[in-house]
């Protein structure tokens, strides 16, 4: 993958703009608005999927742009960049692609949570991206701003059930129909900008601000709960003016693991790679600060923050007398700036370069251009299916920071599961769900869905239950098989390749299942374990193989006739063996836990007047949250065991009765062949 | 959606969702339930009684028969009873002798294998029966309703045994709840609150560690800390379970509470139920201060009664204590006698109803909030001073109050002449054998087994964090998760929100 080369980003636009004087009258399957990290995952998903797919961008040359941090992965947003990849998404490969910094997190602290990270080139990842977008088959790029939202008035039938028709752009008369939208517009839901104290209405610094039209469509005709949120950005630093020999050098990994399960390298050598500076704040920096809060509206208007410390004010002001931790992280290969990482502020520009300045490596340093605090809208996600569909409105999916998300990677991750479900509806196909049980995915979605928000939501490690199951090295084996067979998002080349993979792995577990071998033997050929004298069983290879200093190396060097054939898995298949132990522990509670998922309660109860024992309480969680399965209700807080057996009652007994499948449709493409791979059709 | 695969029940129970047309009276499972784990409870009532029914459920069942039964070779033949000796499996001390049945799978309540200890009524032999049982692998104390919910998911309950089942598990839940208040308001309590807030605080330095630590600067110390935290914990539960002695002697019985306002005869009550003068009593308003219990024998089914002080503000400090006690006995209580001076009520039926639905309102546990329906089957309300009404009144009031719905049993009485007194006694005796019925409520001597295989895990479970400690951070925090969920069972669940307030509390994390 990384051999290919690059289109020309010319010709690219060239294409995309004689495209676009095609489009403005046809008929999509999908359109997709924005063109960030849950947008372009989310077109080319959808396209994966067999969706004819248009996706609508304010500015082509923005797409795939990084508006705030040049890196990727990290603990927990590794593990979803990995599943994201398994699922055949976009961008794994663009981080190998553009990455100049490779590193593993936590890799002292154990295979589950290793956290895969690159610094990106911020013009090549945005190359990869929309290089990838433009060679994806059935999906058209289109530059417009979107003006209005289309939706059905609210069916008869059903109260409050609306369907989306399509969009309206600016400037054009007609409007453009789809079976399905996804909004991606990220902070720019009736986003305003913050910098000292100035405000100016915008999601992103130099883009126009979006239409107010979007918002009220999705708060006044479609009736939404919305919330509004925060965040920011720190400034960037010109690089040559910053005294790096008083900053420690972090360089990259002596060897670069891609992202990718396809990708055996990374496009950038380790040689070639440039290093990360670490610094700390200073009693200075804190004093800025505060004396220079009054000029700060950002900050004045933190009253309800969240728990974490967004920016450095908040960090100082929370966690005085400290210092912290400032990461100075190369932008591009030839980039002249540096990203502050922890320096997140909304002050005025001049007291922003006093407050770099207390730091002795940048004491004489400039800004390129100033942070920034962005406030904006998001869609409480609990209106939504795990689907990532909005309950209320058929058609109509959310991704990313709409949803109140933080990070590109939990953005992307929604993007592409958005992008699917919104597909296999417009191809009458039923809507699929990721457990927690299998995917960071999973737990992202269902977190959102099912608790909703109160902050910026992040992906945690500890978020997880099942961490020692969800790995990044098991990816491919969670989701690439089920992409494929049930999902349809996976193409025919990853899945032959990931099938293989699980093959050779079972053969070579049971190749060391097969080798049980008293311990005498198992001294004499490997006379280096520590293996002690009064055990009496007889130990297997994947026993063995958990012990701290045996790899998988020096057991096919002691049994090279059964072993050697598995020498290109001898990571994975070390690592296997030390989880897999514990993994069989938790597999009782996974099963227990996703029979109640597979009991799924329809959205249309009316818990309120539900005929069964429930206390009110319990009646206003569930009317609120609606969750979308059995499982979902019990992990509600205030839900009690008497509730879920009462509720689990009442589904079961009414289930019999008439009522609409209102998850597929029936109206519209009798006549045409779904085009969707790997899937049938319901029924 | 229509996944492709289904497991066990829940195929099932979705089939029959799906299927228009006749509804199948059971539900069919195509598979066994592939449950791990082996429970065990006590499924008969307790009170006094002959004969204990102690019975288990899954796969460990038959190693549990042979080794208490002293069956080495063979399993007894299916659904047979059988006399032998009970031992404990490790010490082999035998702990009675009685009946066993084995009933292999499917052929059982739940579908797996189980089977039936009949052993002797007494606290001492069930208590040895049900330890032994919780000292053999892969065996743990069943959860609230979990032999229902087996048998249910194994398709073995037909549609009105299923109804009932929710009834079932709210009541169980209910009964333990009010048991495990009265065992955490005590020493023991705040023991175990006191481990839940260490190990809590363990679990999120050692996530902190694990999310943050490359990025943020988290302390070198605090896996330190941890280590230490962990050691100190471990010790102090191992002390903990193998201390012979049980701290203060657990209440047995059915809590029943009288409650009231001043003066309303409760302690008269208390002394007549008791037939002696086990309580002060004197026409001054605000006599009994303190709780004053006594043991009872109400138709062969123990229960502890409880006279409390009665309920109004007060400027008097003690006093003003001994009406919080009152509250908080209420809270705790599996039965509350509500006693109210007749002589206050209004001769009108729906004034008197009314005053007696305040009444309630104010002696009910503020988080019962009456808009819902009252839990009737809790409370008593016992009209006393009879005596005091002429005698056309009382008929009027006891007739036009039985046809007030939302009250409680109400029963019209005079402890002063014993009127009333033997109808009473049937309306109480009924109460509480229905309150015995259930084998949880005021069983301390389960709740106390519960506990304690749930220490156990939990001790067990952070030897795995000192095992994995240097070798996988992950393994070795998934140690403290699991002793923080078997810790959970006793004292709370603890999600990942509540780790993730305390980390964002200890350390500056970024964006």
């Amino acid at each position: 993958m990384l051999t290919k080369k690059l289109p020309p980003l010319q010709s690219f636009l060239v294409q995309v703009s004689r495209r676009a004087s095609h489009v403005a009258r046809q008929q999509y399957d999908v359109i997709v608005v924005g063109g960030g990290h849950a947008g372009t995952e989310a077109a080319a998903a959808a396209a994966r999927v067999g969706a004819q797919t248009l996706l609508v961008s304010q500015k082509i040359h923005t797409i795939g742009a990084l508006s705030c941090n040049p890196s990727l992965g990290g603990v927990g947003k590794g593990q979803l960049v990995k599943e994201i990849d398994a699922l055949d998404g976009v961008c794994g490969r663009a981080g190998d692609w553009a990455g100049i910094h490779f590193s593993i997190l936590n890799r002292s602290k154990g295979p589950a949570v290793w956290g895969p990270r690159a610094q990106l080139d911020r013009q090549r990842y945005r190359e990869f991206i929309q290089s990838e977008l433009l060679s994806t088959p059935r999906l058209t790029v289109l530059e417009g701003s979107v003006e209005e939202l289309l939706v059905t008035e609210p069916n008869p039938e059903e109260p409050g059930q609306h369907r989306v028709t399509g969009i309206r752009l600016a400037n054009e008369s007609h409007p453009i129909s789809a079976s399905s939208v996804i909004l991606t517009t990220g902070t720019f839901l009736s986003g305003s900008l913050f910098m000292g104290q100035t405000t100016s209405p915008g999601g992103r610094i130099g883009d126009a601000p979006s239409s107010a039209g979007l918002s009220h469509t999705l708060r006044e005709r479609l009736g939404l709960r919305t919330g509004r949120l925060r965040t920011g950005t720190p400034p960037r630093i010109v690089k040559d003016s910053v005294d790096l020999s008083l900053a420690q050098l972090h360089p990259p990994d002596s060897h670069s693991t891609p992202f990718s399960f396809l990708n055996t390298h990374t496009r950038c050598k380790p040689e070639e790679q440039l290093p990360c500076y670490l610094t700390y704040t200073t009693p200075g920096v804190e004093r800025v600060v505060k004396e220079s809060l009054h000029l700060n509206c950002h900050i004045q208007q933190d009253t309800k923050g969240p728990r974490y410390c967004p920016s450095i004010e908040s960090r100082v002001l929370r966690f005085p007398g400290r210092s912290h931790r400032v990461w100075l992280e190369p932008e591009g290969m030839t980039s002249d700036l540096l990203y502050p990482q922890g320096l997140s502020m909304t002050m005025p520009p001049d007291v922003q370069l006093r407050l770099i300045r207390e730091i002795p490596a940048m004491h004489r340093a400039e800004i390129h251009t100033p942070g920034y605090g962005v406030q904006y809208d998001f869609v409480c996600p609990t209106q939504l299916s795990p689907a990532l569909q909005v309950k209320s409105t058929q058609g109509l999916f959310l991704a990313g920071q709409i949803n109140g998300t933080t990070g590109y990677e939990e953005a992307a991750a929604q993007g592409l599961w958005a992008g699917v479900n919104a597909a296999r509806w417009a191809l009458s196909m039923p809507a699929v769900a990721l457990s927690r049980t299998e995917s960071y995915i999973g737990v992202l979605i269902d977190d959102l869905v099912s608790r909703g928000v109160t902050e910026p939501y992040r992906m945690f490690t500890s978020r997880a239950e099942f961490r020692t199951t969800l790995r990044p090295d098991n990816a491919d084996l969670r989701l690439t098989l089920k992409g494929f067979e049930e999902v349809g998002c996976v193409s025919s080349f990853r899945y032959q390749k990931a099938v293989r993979v699980r093959d050779s792995l079972q053969d070579a577990l049971a190749a060391l299942q097969s080798l049980a071998l008293s311990p005498s033997i198992w001294r004499k050929k490997m006379p280096d374990i520590p293996m002690s004298e009064t055990k009496n069983n007889v130990p297997t290879g994947m026993d063995i193989l958990q012990y701290n200093d045996v790899s998988f190396e020096t057991m096919a060097s002691a049994f090279p006739e059964c072993l050697s054939p598995y020498m290109e898995f001898s990571q994975r298949l070390k690592i296997e063996a030390v989880y897999r132990p514990h993994s069989e522990q938790q597999r009782k509670e996974i099963e227990r836990i996703q029979r109640e998922e597979n009991m799924s309660l329809p959205q249309d109860i009316d818990y309120l007047s539900l005929p069964v024992s429930l206390s009110q309480e319990v009646r206003e969680i569930l009317d609120r949250v609606r969750p979308s399965t059995l499982g979902a209700a019990t992990r509600l807080q205030g839900i009690t065991p008497a509730a879920v057996v009462h509720l689990l009652n009442y589904v079961r007994h009414t289930g019999q009765k008439e009522r609409r499948p209102h998850r597929y449709r029936t109206d519209q493409r009798e006549d045409e062949e779904p085009r969707a791979r790997n899937t049938s059709l319901p029924r | 959606m229509q996944p492709s695969v289904y497991h066990g029940v829940w195929r099932a129970a979705v089939h029959t969702l799906r299927t228009r047309g006749t509804p199948p009276c059971r539900l069919l499972s195509t598979a066994p339930l592939a449950d791990a784990e082996t429970i065990f409870a006590l499924s008969s009532g307790h009170g006094r009684c002959g004969v204990a029914v102690v019975r288990t459920s899954g796969p460990a069942s038959a190693t549990a028969l042979k080794h208490m039964a002293g069956l080495t070779r063979n399993l007894p033949p299916p659904r047979t009873a059988l006399l032998r000796s009970i031992t404990h499996p490790q010490s082999k001390e035998v702990l009675d002798r009685g009946l066993v049945l084995w009933f292999p799978a499917p052929h059982s309540f739940t579908g797996e294998d189980c089977v039936e200890f009949h052993i002797h009524g007494g606290p001492a032999v069930i208590t040895a029966v049900l330890q032994a049982l919780g000292s053999v692998a892969g065996m743990r104390p069943a959860d609230a309703g979990e032999f229902t919910r087996r048998a249910f998911q194994a398709g073995k309950l037909g549609l009105t045994e299923v109804e009932g089942l929710g009834d079932l598990i709210h009541a169980e839940t209910e009964a333990q709840r009010r048991q495990a208040l009265r065992q955490m308001s005590g020493e023991l309590g705040r023991l175990y609150q006191d481990w839940s807030h260490r190990l809590k605080r363990c679990l999120a330095h050692v996530e902190a560690f694990i999310d943050f630590s490359e990025d943020e600067l988290i302390e070198d110390g605090v896996l330190n800390q941890v280590d230490s935290s962990v050691c100190d914990l471990q010790a102090e539960m191992e002390r903990h379970l193998k201390d012979e002695r049980r701290g203060e002697r657990l209440r047995s019985g059915v809590q029943v509470v009288i409650a009231g306002a001043t003066n309303a005869g409760k302690s008269s009550l208390l002394n007549t139920l008791c037939q002696r003068p086990a309580a002060i009593v004197s026409p001054i308003a605000g006599t009994t201060r303190d709780v004053v219990e006594t043991a009872l024998d109400i138709g062969g089914f123990p229960i502890l009664l409880s006279d409390t002080a009665g309920l109004r503000d007060s400027p008097d400090l003690v006093e003003r204590e001994g009406v919080r006690r009152a509250r908080e006995r209420v809270e705790q209580a599996d039965l509350t006698l509500v006693v109210v001076d007749c002589a206050q009520l209004s001769s009108a039926a729906q004034q008197a109803a009314a005053f007696i639905r305040g009444h309630l309102t104010s002696v009910l546990p503020t988080q019962e909030q009456p808009e819902t329906v009252f839990p009737t089957d809790r409370f008593l309300l016992v009209l006393n001073k009879s005596d005091l009404l002429p005698e056309e009144q009382k008929q009027k009031l006891d007739r036009e109050l039985r046809c007030v719905s939302g009250l409680p049993p109400v029963c019209l009485i005079s402890c002063h002449t014993n009127e009333g007194l033997q109808d009473f006694l049937t309306v109480l005796h009924s109460s509480v054998k229905t309150l015995c019925g259930d084998p949880l409520s005021g069983a301390p001597t389960l709740t106390q087994a519960r506990h304690r295989a749930h220490l156990q895990q939990c001790f067990a479970a952070l030897a795995q964090y000192q095992r994995y400690r240097d070798m996988d951070m992950a393994l070795a925090a998934e140690g403290v998760r699991l002793a923080l969920t078997s810790l959970g069972r006793i004292t709370g669940r603890v999600g990942a929100e509540e780790i993730l307030d305390i980390i964002f509390k200890d350390f500056c994390i970024g964006k």
